[in-house]
């Protein structure tokens, strides 16, 4: 017998197509419980977040191999931000505020910073834009010196919090730095400290190794050689193709890294390394912002609510970096008790905490608006450990030996 | 001198004791090994360990100590424990995944928050069967009944929310904000105060009952340790009403705290992620469970010194005390 309920049962999904102004945009809105019941609901004021997406976006593509098996589905983390409006919907009855997720999808890169600003003007001003980098540099001028604020929750790349270095930017995804150094911290703290580097041949896999290189030089490890492969069966090429040839290098190492966004390659080096050492970086012990295994702080009961979520699967890093990012809305609306956007820009950029559900509260940091957290090792499994690993201290806070110091980072975001 | 001792031992052993039925038998729920450790006071020795639901969390014993119910988050009940017999002997079922409960026998029911279920489940012990669910604020944790038993109070972790239940009509009435991830509640003996743990703000917040609102708050930092590592989750009270005693989590210690004038008076070092805490009957002794110890420590509330650590299952979650 439920009397007066509000919790997730009873949140309705609204599905409403906004007048064809622009062909290419679809959008859609799901509000809180309030604006699905009664005849005539009272005007209530209301926080909405867009999450924009971009259609055919290849980092969805399902990572397949021969006979289309799919070795990775790769979805979109809408679903963390829905989970995110979910359980923000109790503190929306208590502070008769609603709340709102809005999913606009565009065509293309180009189209994302028209979107965000026909939003703007319809009265949002936070955004979850899903895109890669390159697409995020391209927004980041259509939205600089604006009363917006755009959570990064799917793009890892260090030149955003470096290079382009946008204040109406937060990164809730860690960063590569963030989860290189995690895993370097880890390595190091078992003694794990020479290491063999395998590199693909994209783009991403250079900049990952040089990551994990950068990392290896802070925390004292050394990579005793760096090996590009070329993935292939072509028995010509067998020494770039082969993780035995490729690891069977005259000295010693403790561990092999490898870097591979295709993951064709990685998968087939645990167990053919010549000599037996276990593999990190993208394959079997990977630096992730969550994992469905984690059982600490909460986790359980937060991964336990997103599988039940329509489509249920586990949760991955970018659903937590949805999920934070409305969390964080909700958060501001409750501290600041306010709909007001420079009272709730302030509140999460220079005041705020959250709890998310990984230990040590997370927080912005001010010169590059990279969110400070944990970042979880995984296996496959399990979480072998979480990063920051103890011992490796900070002045501060634990959480800035991850990725980009105050002093080690030319964005200057708080100056 | 001896006699002088002799004669002290003739008169403790004369003595009748408080309780006469109380074994004083110390029972530890552990939730990764679904068992409860149930331990001798006098020798702290392992006298049985006892297979219980998957899960155990949150205990509590029926008024004259023949019952011991235990609420399991993996199971989805409350198993009853026969204290005499150290034997499962009934299940009530709850929503999904119990956490805390309070226990009203003169109503014959249990209040249990879900974690999972974003819901308070209000039991009838002897029909077995949720007569209400309350929706609350996801992760509903900290569950405390008012003297009269008319009222609850709930807090839900996800919403930093306390809940005020009506338990009759079993609705949520009224909310408080509070700090960040509140677990647990204790309330003052002269029923003015509600003291609330707050988690991730490493805070106790104090709301006044009748108003309904935040009255004050605590905050806590052990001497070395980390701001960030402060989680505050167990609360325990004196009977006088003087004094609390309040498990700091992550931060290995627990807080003494002057109620009246809500200082902190000192810190204790426990275990690695302390939660559960428990005062002896006769307040003598302190018992707190160490999540990330496997073991709970013992503290003289007297001296404000932990006397013995004993090793336990895995990830204990709270203690109780048969006195």
């Amino acid at each position: 017998m439920i009397s007066r309920g509000y919790g997730r049962s009873r949140v309705r999904v609204l599905w409403r197509r906004l007048r064809a102004t622009c062909a290419s945009v679809m959008v859609t809105v799901v509000g809180g419980a309030a604006l699905a019941q009664g005849p005539s609901p009272p005007p209530q004021p209301r926080v909405t977040i867009g999450y924009v997406e971009i259609a055919g976006d290849p980092r969805y593509e399902p990572i397949t191999s021969y006979g289309r098996m799919v070795l990775k589905s790769r979805e979109r983390p809408f679903a963390g931000a829905q989970l995110g409006l979910d359980d923000a919907q109790a503190l929306a009855r208590v502070l008769k505020i609603e709340f709102a997720l809005e999913r606009i999808t565009v065509a293309s890169a180009a189209e994302l910073a028209g979107a965000v600003t026909k939003a703007r003007d319809a009265g949002v001003h936070f955004f979850i834009v899903d895109a890669p980098a390159a697409a995020l540099e391209l927004l980041a001028g259509a939205v600089r010196g604006r009363d917006i604020l755009v959570f990064n929750a799917t793009a890892s790349d260090d030149t955003l919090r470096r290079n382009l270095c946008v204040a109406e930017f937060v990164h809730t995804l860690p960063s590569m730095a963030m989860g290189m150094d995690a895993l370097m911290q880890y390595l190091v703290s078992r003694k794990w400290t020479n290491l063999l580097a395998f590199e693909g041949p994209l783009p991403a896999d250079a900049t990952m190794t040089k990551a994990f290189e950068n990392s290896a030089k802070k925390f004292g490890a050394r990579i005793v050689a760096r090996q590009q492969f070329k993935p292939g069966t072509d028995p010509r090429e067998r020494e770039k193709n082969d993780p035995a040839l490729l690891s069977a290098i005259n000295r010693d190492y403790d561990v092999v890294f490898v870097a591979d966004h295709s993951f064709d390659f990685a998968r087939q080096v645990p167990y053919h390394t010549v000599r037996a050492r276990p593999v990190v970086g993208s394959i079997d012990l990977e630096p992730v912002a969550w994992h469905w295994t984690w059982e600490h702080h909460g986790a359980p009961q937060v991964n336990s609510r997103f599988q039940k979520l329509p489509g249920g699967r586990h949760m991955e890093g970018a659903d937590w970096a949805a999920w934070i990012a409305v969390k964080m809305m909700a958060q501001a609306t409750l501290r600041t008790r306010s709909v007001d956007f420079d009272k709730q820009r302030k509140f999460m950029l220079e005041e705020g905490s959250f709890d998310g559900d990984k230990g040590l509260a997370v927080s912005v940091r001010p010169w590059d608006h990279q969110l400070r957290q944990s970042v979880l090792l995984a296996a496959p499994y399990s979480v072998v450990a979480r990063a920051p690993v103890e011992g490796f201290l900070h002045k501060t806070n634990e959480l800035d030996t991850l990725g980009d110091d105050e002093p080690e980072t030319p964005c200057r975001l708080n100056k | 001198m001896r006699v002088s001792i002799l004669v002290l031992a003739v008169l403790v052993a004369a003595a009748p004791p408080a309780h006469a039925k109380g074994t004083g038998l110390i029972f530890v729920s552990n939730e990764k090994t679904n068992n409860l450790t149930i331990i001798d006071p006098k020798t702290y020795q392992v006298v049985r360990d006892l297979k219980v639901c998957r899960r155990p969390r949150d205990m509590h014993f029926n008024a004259d100590h023949t019952k011991l119910y235990v609420a399991c988050g993996d199971d989805d009940v409350i198993d009853i424990v026969d204290v005499a017999k150290l034997e499962v002997v009934g299940k009530l079922a709850t929503g999904p995944s119990p956490e805390t409960f309070a226990l009203d026998e003169k109503r014959g029911r249990i209040y249990v928050a879900n974690e999972e279920g974003s819901s308070l489940s209000i039991i009838d012990i002897a029909q077995n069967i949720i007569v209400h669910e309350v929706p609350t604020g996801a992760e509903p944790e900290g569950v405390l009944m008012s003297e009269d038993g008319k009222t609850l109070y709930v807090t839900s972790e996800v919403g930093d929310l306390v809940h005020l239940v009506d338990a009759e009509g079993g609705h949520v009435t009224q909310d408080v904000v509070v700090g960040t991830r509140p677990r647990r509640f204790a309330a003052t003996p002269d029923g003015k105060e509600l003291w609330v743990t707050c988690e991730l703000s490493g805070e106790v917040y104090i709301i006044d009952r009748t108003s309904f609102a935040v009255a004050s708050k605590i905050e806590f930092l052990p001497p070395g340790m980390h701001k960030t590592d402060v989680t505050p989750v167990g609360l325990a009270m004196t009977r006088d009403g003087k004094t609390a005693y309040v498990t700091l989590g992550h931060a290995s210690h627990v807080a003494a705290v002057d109620v009246p004038t809500r200082k902190i008076q000192g810190y204790i070092l426990v275990g690695k992620r302390s939660w559960g805490i428990t005062l002896s009957r006769d307040e003598s002794k302190l018992y707190v469970a160490n999540g990330f110890g496997d073991d709970i420590t013992v503290i003289d509330a007297r001296s404000r010194k932990a006397i013995v650590s004993i090793p336990v299952g895995r990830i204990p979650w709270g203690v109780v005390i048969d006195d």
